[in-house]
């Protein structure tokens, strides 16, 4: 078992539970020990690194000092966006001696521990993509996708900026089709599958977020895919629940189940209905499982 | 070595479309434009694209190798020829095409002349002594100054792609090269100008364009900039900027984002009261959590008291974003200089 401090982020602990109980069920049958960290907040999102830079880089800090403080070395995250903000404060303490010895003392002011010894911000898709993570969760995915058609959706700010995420060749990714097949589900192609989901500006600018939010469903929906799977919970909210404005102002309802990537390989796992949560999401889910169950 | 390419030809005056093969010899040390002008001299003299300075200055040889924007005489082709690979060559993408990899900048320029990209001191007259600014001032800029306008960035651009008004990651970056100039005196007129529609808050942060840009400008990082200079000036009227603002609040109060009251701090209470309906299909599957009681994190007290601290220090704005960057070795090596020329004239 590989011991990790686990940062579930702002949507699993709220409006995405179904991503937490489904990360906390498949852990142990890919060799993860995860070690929930409590005492953290929100990364920002990118927001607080655009409305407060220097409060970012802080409560960043602290989080990173927390996992630090469990002693392991990866601190693991399972959305896209905090594993860029994390990761980019971490590059930004690391590079930066006195940047770092000020916050520190900062963090010792308000009774959080410095941040000494370094850890790696690492994304649960990078654990089982390869390594041990990958031999386990080949054993791990006996139930199978019996040929499932899965549209892999990345996202962006898991494989942009790759100066600092860095993990896979940000335009030729391969993690999520060899999960997908190892899962023995097959992947489908699409242009858009690396690009913007528009969750950043759904709230501040629909209509630019809808056009680009668009583009992955109607590709993937086009190729023939049964649903489609993402690495992150904002690229789900989007593709899930404002499928129905997609409904609204185009007038074409692509019915397509989105997974959290710990679902899908959950699925083929064999992780019950209550760790699977399926009906927390707004589009059914239903066809793939009838799919599955045949 | 032998090099193999596939071009999209395209003919603005027919609509005719084709992507041609061209195998050629090359040497060892050639890049992509090196091999566009094999294939101009020796195999189709129609074929057009730009170019001009060939070593990466002029930004005049942006164009996509397999869908992604690259300078084409930054493009060294051996690893790509000896791999055996046959990348697909096109014209850039958002701007329309003219001739095979040739497109119209039209759009480009005018979305930069937009931004004003000149200093504007604030006084017409030159003031007696000169204006010193200092290399650590100048460094919250540097990566901005680098900008050849290639228009590398612009070429994948989502929010562009989604709506071609958005003024984009090229213009945006110029703007935070004058946004952040000491020596410019119309600061927060520029930032009221980008903080409205298609300008700051529109950017989706897709990354695309700090990926493809050749010369390290991270226009993305620029943006990030001009939304931190506009909230330091109280500029915070956009949506985005409320939407920004209102992760701060959550994480102070209670650790994690308020997600529920979200909408109404971002799009008003008028625009939420519109969107019940679609809240109600969300709050079904337990999209909606309830805001009471408030899901507080442990130790909640440190990260309200970091906040007070870190508002204490003062360090804000692009400030703030430019800590830890490569650009601060410079910031270092000022901080030495200016000590040491103190020093000397104290000794004097």
């Amino acid at each position: 078992m590989k011991k990790v401090a686990y940062y579930k982020g702002c949507l699993a602990s709220l409006s995405a539970k179904e991503l937490d109980t489904a990360t906390q069920a498949l852990a142990p049958k890919v060799g993860l020990e995860l070690i929930e960290l409590e005492s953290v907040t929100c990364c920002g999102a990118g927001d607080i690194h655009e409305a407060e830079p220097d409060y970012y880089l802080h409560i960043n800090a602290r989080i990173l000092a927390y996992a630090a403080a469990e002693g392991v070395d990866t601190l693991m995250t399972v959305c896209n966006v905090c594993t860029l903000n994390l990761r980019q404060a971490n590059w930004q303490l690391q590079i930066d001696a006195e940047l770092r010895a000020r916050v520190n003392e900062n963090l010792v002011a308000v009774g959080v521990p410095p941040y000494e010894r370094n850890v790696e911000v690492r994304h649960f898709l990078w654990e089982i993509a390869e390594g041990e993570g990958y031999e386990l969760l080949q054993k791990a995915a006996h139930k199978g996708l019996k040929g499932l058609k899965v549209a892999p959706f990345y996202g962006c700010q898991i494989l942009r900026p790759s100066k600092i995420l860095g993990f896979e060749d940000p335009d030729r990714p391969w993690s999520l089709e060899r999960i997908i097949t190892a899962c023995g589900g097959e992947p489908v192609d699409y242009p858009a599958k690396i690009k913007c989901c528009g969750f950043p500006i759904i709230q501040a600018r629909e209509d630019v977020a809808l056009a680009e939010l668009i583009q992955p469903i109607e590709q993937a929906y086009e190729a023939g895919a049964d649903c489609m799977v993402t690495p992150c919970p904002l690229c789900h909210l989007s593709l899930d629940a404002w499928q129905s404005k997609l409904k609204k102002q185009t007038g074409r309802d692509f019915k397509m189940p989105i997974l959290h990537l710990a679902q899908l390989v959950g699925v083929a796992a064999g992780l019950a209905d209550s760790e699977l949560k399926f009906k927390r999401h707004v589009v059914s889910v239903k066809p793939v499982i009838e799919k599955l169950s045949v | 070595m032998q090099v193999a390419l596939k071009i999209w030809r395209y003919d603005s005056s027919t609509g005719q479309r084709a992507l041609k093969d061209y195998e050629f010899q090359a040497p060892d040390e050639a890049t992509l434009l090196d091999c566009l002008d094999i294939v101009k001299d020796k195999h189709d003299g129609s074929l057009s694209y730009r170019k001009s300075c060939r070593m990466m200055i002029c930004g005049s040889c942006g164009m996509r190798m397999d869908g992604g924007a690259v300078l084409a005489c930054k493009t060294r082709m051996y690893d790509i020829a000896q791999a055996g690979q046959i990348p697909v060559i096109s014209a850039m993408g958002n701007l329309p095409i003219v001739k095979d990899l040739v497109v119209d900048m039209a759009a480009f320029w005018e979305k930069m002349r937009s931004v004003e990209p000149w200093l504007q001191p604030g006084y017409d007259a030159a003031t007696e002594q000169e204006n010193i600014v200092s290399v650590a001032r100048m460094a919250v800029i540097h990566k901005e100054s680098l900008c050849i306008n290639c228009g590398c960035c612009t070429s994948e651009c989502n929010s562009l792609e989604a709506d071609p008004d958005f003024t984009g990651p090229a213009a945006l970056a110029k703007a935070m090269r004058f946004v952040g100039d000491p020596r410019d005196g119309n600061t927060v007129e520029r930032l009221e100008g980008l903080s409205g529609e298609h300008g700051i808050w529109d950017c989706t942060r897709c990354y695309f364009c700090s990926e493809r840009c050749p010369k390290g400008v991270d226009p993305r990082d620029a943006i990030a900039k001009l939304g931190a200079e506009a909230m330091k000036h109280g500029i915070d009227r956009d949506m985005g900027a409320k939407h920004a603002k209102w992760f701060v609040t959550s994480a102070r109060t209670t650790g994690w984002l308020r997600e529920t009251e979200l909408v109404p701090k971002t799009q008003g209470i008028v625009m939420a009261i519109k969107e019940t309906k679609f809240a109600l299909s969300l709050a079904k599957h337990g999209k909606v959590p309830p805001p009471f009681p408030p899901h507080v994190a442990k130790n909640q007290k440190e990260a309200r008291q970091l906040y007070k601290l870190v508002k204490e220090q003062g360090v804000s704005g692009a400030a703030g974003i430019v800590q830890g960057e490569k650009a601060l070795g410079r910031i270092e090596f000022v901080k030495e200089t200016e000590h040491a020329a103190k020093h000397e004239g104290a000794a004097k």
